[in-house]
């Protein structure tokens, strides 16, 4: 591994986040800390089960309640335990409360739709891919077909920052906050719902306490607090309670995968039949699933089915569809690798369609150390250990953002940007690659995000941020130490800048030098204002953000608890800028990836559609004791790339480096996550009366 | 949650008068009263705070026993070097459960009491048997974390960690009213099973508040272990204490059954016999015998096995298998 430094990139740096002290201290303001005076409250009315009709709601005694100026319901019947049927507005958190309270709500309950194996339409049943006959020729040619169906669950989104709106209407013009990875979005919806024009709302998101892909537009939240705004001319304030935030503001959907692999004795993959069904709301889509990926698998016919399920609606949610893809395809290429009694590393190698990748799997075999791998299910004694493997990488092109920089004369540089920082590390990523590049401390810097006011930024979604912004930083620092160097020059009476060099906050010339501040006070007006919508030179060649992977765990064959001991994380991010953020994303994106694969998972009551685990206690999240050392490398490439994609990749090869793991340690595969006790004690058993 | 009164106990006799008075729900620690409220299953109109009553939160050893007031927290159990010492499957217990936060503020009398976890009764949406209801959703739901001894008709498994390892170590539950004084009751014959109260799960009279907890002696040995789905901040799927007291093996479960679960099967095999492998295994299978899983739960029988042999095997000091 080697990195070829130049002076046009920033990286290389171990400074804390930016707003690290407002972070620890608590003075960071996220949208659920507006109170603004007089302000309002409001809340839906939500159903309590699956598939139900209200019957009797005491709607009068609501209304009656002490600071309860409205309650509506807007519709009978529901699909989903959560779903809106009307709103309650009031003076008071309180009030809000205790009119939901009265309403004294009875529902009838049809038999609820909740198991995906269930609803969907069997494999044989299902339309089949154009190129079906194709592939089953393929797999008519094949030394050997591999099969085996996979099942992956429902994962909650469960912000820890809650969806969240606070809005002002203010006649003709409106103020909000609001919990966004798309201010642009949030504020142009709250404009339209409004009657505003954009420009007449100013929107703020400052912090947010996890997006995922769950908080794009202004959702419901943004929605009633404009409505109730508007209505009474006062601010209201709209903010998801945890089992609101657990039922309805989406969730990863849950997957069967049934693949059907032929290949040929000397391990090469050929070609085969891939059915998935993604179990998605009551109505609509969305549950994608993205397989087959990476590897090469040759000629695949895919079929998919959405399967309707009468619980919360699929949202995007980081890497949609790929944790769940990479889960099956890694349990199935370490079944191929036995099949034709190979290495599952060296199989890899073998199928593997990224060259880059390749060197990744042989690096961080090492990293884990590999060679210790036993035999499936050959480890000895009652806790066995076993390694397992996971990859990933992540495409997106270049986008538009736009970027300002401000040199003001006492050296203050302001760097402005509309884009949100979800948690990422954005705010301090940005401001790196400007002041890095401009050869200037962090003192000199103040980076402001988070504010329709400012110059725009793209959504953050399909992690396009830092690669969209990067090169306009580059940019638009590159303009404005020039124009600072030109101050200077035409101070010393050069010809030009050609010769200046800015270096540690001095400006350097053959025989003289300047200190940054004295150089800024040069210019005549209050500052110099860059504004940077383009890439310029800095519009590098992407990497793919290629991932890989490795899990070291320990299975108590005789309790089924799973211990994950280690994950090796090779992560190739392009130009690295920060590290501090990289492995703050790297490691957060494993602990992610491990909750979801041995712990998460949205329970349906079969009777009532009911989530019964709409908290955070009985909805089981990874907590510290059960996060592993995690080894984050930051891949450099021999080339000169772009910043790039880094939110979503890491959190793809999680659940299929885990299972493969699990499977090595214990010798039979587990099909199924959540990866829980009970399962891997039924997999043991199973396997033994099979033996 | 709606609007109630709060008022803050300084005195045992106060508390005890406004509590005997049946308006006033009472709190501790509050982990488990404020949840329940929150999700409005009870809707208190007055919550009586005892936290404050420093004269019950103590670990005292006395000449023919050790107590501790019920005001303890799991954390200071877990701080007690004499605990540790001398009652380690109590100690373990407590020093374990949940998460450092909740275990300094949870206390040994709200562990006692706390409802059960079973995610039907937990929700305001499911009007179970156990609420008034019809049905135990239990029965024919999702019932994989729910009872596989002593169920019916409401499975519900005894939520507390303490309370197997105060059973096992014969412990006592001293209990005041102002109607009635102070009594000391047995802490096996506190907790009651469904089939012969419904609604709650102890023989707590209304006003009737937890004194403190003691054990007669220390045993000989003893261990707790706990089994669990995840290593932080969850509740155990299986656990065991064992002790070994003078006149034998005592085994009691936990998370298992609505009550903590004595094994006599388990005890019957023990009786007063020196700990091998052999026979840690034959306790543990021992301990099984009469399960009777619901549909999703037989896994648990397999835990208790294992629960029970590890556990004999700690107390005996022989080596039990863990990750590191
Ligand atoms: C995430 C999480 C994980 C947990 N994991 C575990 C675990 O693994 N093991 C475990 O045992 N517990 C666990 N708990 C539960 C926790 O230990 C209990 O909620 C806590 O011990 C209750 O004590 P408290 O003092 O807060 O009780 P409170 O909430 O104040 O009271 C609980 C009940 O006891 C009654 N009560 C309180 N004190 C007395 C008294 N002196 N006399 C009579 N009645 C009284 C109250 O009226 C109330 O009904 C967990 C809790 C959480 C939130
Ligand atoms: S187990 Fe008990 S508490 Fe749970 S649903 Fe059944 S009756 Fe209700």
């Amino acid at each position: 591994m080697s990195y070829r430094n130049d002076n046009r990139v920033a990286l290389e740096n171990d400074e804390p986040r930016l707003e690290i002290r407002e972070k620890v201290t608590g003075s960071a303001k996220y949208t659920t800390d507006y109170y603004l005076p007089n302000m309002l409250w409001a809340c839906y009315i939500r159903c309590d089960f699956g598939d139900a009709r209200l019957r009797s709601a005491d709607v009068e005694s609501a209304r009656s309640i002490h600071d309860v100026l409205e309650v509506e319901l807007e519709k009978k019947s529901a699909r989903y335990h959560g779903d809106r049927i009307g709103y309650i507005c009031a003076e008071s958190r309180q009030a809000l409360e205790q009119a939901i309270a009265a309403l004294k709500m009875k529902f009838a309950a049809s038999w609820p739709r909740t198991m995906l194996e269930e609803e969907r339409t069997a494999l044989e049943d299902l339309e089949p891919a154009e190129n079906d006959v194709q592939a089953e020729n393929v797999i008519d040619t094949c030394d050997l077909v591999v099969q085996g169906e996979f099942q992956t669950q429902v994962q909650t989104h469960c912000c820890l920052e809650p969806h969240s709106c606070v809005v002002h209407f203010r006649g003709d013009s409106a103020v909000a906050y609001g919990s966004t990875q798309s201010n642009v979005a949030f504020r142009d919806d709250l404009a339209r719902e409004l009657g505003l024009r954009p420009d007449q709302v100013e929107f703020h998101c400052e912090h947010v306490g996890g997006g995922f892909g769950s908080k794009f537009g202004m959702d419901n939240e943004g929605r009633l607090a404009a409505q109730i705004s508007k209505k009474y001319q006062r601010p209201c304030r709209v903010v998801c309670n945890r089992k609101e935030e657990m039922l309805d503001t989406g969730n990863r959907p849950g997957s069967l995968q049934h693949m059907r692999i032929g290949l040929t004795r000397d391990g090469k993959i050929r070609g085969g039949k891939i059915a998935t069904w993604g179990s998605v709301g009551p109505t609509g889509g969305g549950g994608g699933v993205s397989n087959p990926s990476r590897y090469d698998f040759g000629t695949i016919a895919k079929v998919h089915q959405d399967v309707h399920i009468d619980g919360g609606f699929p949202r995007a949610m980081r890497a949609p569809g790929h944790p769940q893809a990479m889960f099956a395809i890694e349990l199935m290429m370490d079944q191929m690798a036995v099949e034709v009694n190979m290495d599952p590393l060296e199989f890899r190698q073998l199928n593997e369609t990224s060259e880059l990748r390749k060197e990744m799997l042989r690096v961080g075999a090492e990293q884990i150390g590999w060679s210790e791998r036993q035999p499936n299910g050959l480890s000895p004694g009652p806790i066995k250990r076993g390694f397992g493997i996971g990859v990933a990488d992540w495409g997106n092109r270049p986008g538009t953002a736009a970027i300002g920089v401000n040199v003001y004369r006492n050296g203050t540089v302001e760097v402005l940007s509309g884009a949100q920082d979800i948690g990422t590390g954005y705010r301090t990523m940005i401001g790196d690659v400007v002041r890095t590049y401009m050869g200037l401390p962090r003192n000199a810097l103040v980076v402001k995000v988070g504010s329709s006011d400012l110059p725009p930024g793209p959504a953050s979604g399909g992690s396009v941020t830092s690669r969209f912004t990067a090169p306009k930083a580059f940019l638009a620092a590159e303009k404005a130490r020039n124009r600072i160097l030109e101050l200077v020059a035409k101070e010393w009476k050069l010809n030009d800048a050609s010769g200046l060099n800015l270096e540690d906050g001095r400006i350097i010339g053959q025989d003289q030098s300047i200190q940054w501040k004295d150089a800024c006070q040069l210019m005549t007006g209050d500052r110099i204002a860059i504004l940077s919508d383009e890439d310029g030179a800095f519009g590098k060649d992407p990497t793919g953000s290629e991932a890989v992977q490795f899990a070291e765990v320990a299975v108590d064959v005789e309790t089924g608890i799973i211990h994950v001991k280690k994950i090796v994380a090779l992560q190739n991010v392009g130009l690295p800028v920060n590290r501090n953020t990289i492995e703050n994303q790297i490691c957060g994106a494993v602990i992610q990836g491990l909750s979801f694969c041995l712990f998460e998972e949205r329970v349906l009551n079969n009777q009532t559609g009911t989530m019964v685990n709409a908290n955070m206690d009985m909805y089981k999240i990874a907590g510290p004791v059960d996060v592993p050392e995690i080894v984050p490398i930051i891949w450099r490439e021999q080339r000169e790339v772009a910043v790039n994609s880094l939110g979503e990749p890491p959190v793809v090869p999680v659940p299929g480096a885990i299972a493969t793991a699990v499977a090595n340690a214990i010798g039979v595969q587990v099909r199924s996550m959540p990866l829980t006790p009970r399962k891997i004690l039924t997999a043991l058993s199973e396997k033994e009366a099979k033996s | 949650m709606n609007s109630f009164d709060y008022h803050v106990a300084e005195e045992l006799s106060a508390a005890l008068a406004e509590y005997g008075a049946g308006q006033a729900t009472l709190k501790a620690g509050g982990m488990d009263v404020l949840d329940l409220i929150k999700e409005r299953l009870i809707e208190p109109e007055v919550v009586l705070s005892i936290d404050r009553l420093d004269q019950l939160r103590y670990i005292r050893e006395e000449q023919e026993a050790v107590r501790i007031g019920s005001l303890t927290t799991l954390a200071d159990i877990g701080r007690s070097e004499l605990l540790a010492r001398k009652f380690n499957a109590f100690h373990s217990a407590a020093a374990h459960a949940a998460t450092p936060q909740i275990r300094e503020r949870a206390t040994v009398g709200g562990n006692l009491c706390q409802r059960p976890r079973c995610w039907f009764f937990r929700n305001r949406e499911l009007h179970c048997l156990k609420k008034g209801g019809a049905t135990c959703f239990a029965v024919e739901g999702e019932n994989r974390y729910h009872a596989i001894f002593g169920g019916g008709p409401c499975y519900i498994v005894h939520p507390s960690n303490i309370a197997p390892a105060l059973i096992a170590l014969d412990g006592s539950i001293t209990i005041a009213s102002v109607e009635s004084g102070n009594r000391e009751v047995k802490a096996e014959d506190f907790f009651v099973l469904p089939e012969d109260s419904l609604y709650a799960e102890n023989i707590l009279k209304e006003g009737e508040i937890i004194l403190e907890i003691s054990f007669p002696m220390a045993p000989l040995r003893s261990a707790t272990i706990e089994l669990r789905e995840k290593q932080s901040f969850d509740w155990p799927l299986v656990l065991a204490s064992v002790a070994r007291l003078k006149k034998g093996w005592h085994v009691c479960l936990g998370a298992v059954a609505p009550i903590p679960w004595i094994s006599q099967s388990a005890m019957d095999v023990l009786g007063n016999k020196e700990i091998t492998l052999e026979l840690a295994t034959v306790a543990g299978e021992a301990a099984a015998i009469d399960a009777d899983p619901l549909e999703e739960n037989e896994y648990k029988v397999q835990l208790v096995k294992v629960a029970v042999r590890r556990a004999l095997m700690a107390a005996a000091g022989l080596e039990v298998p863990s990750w590191n």
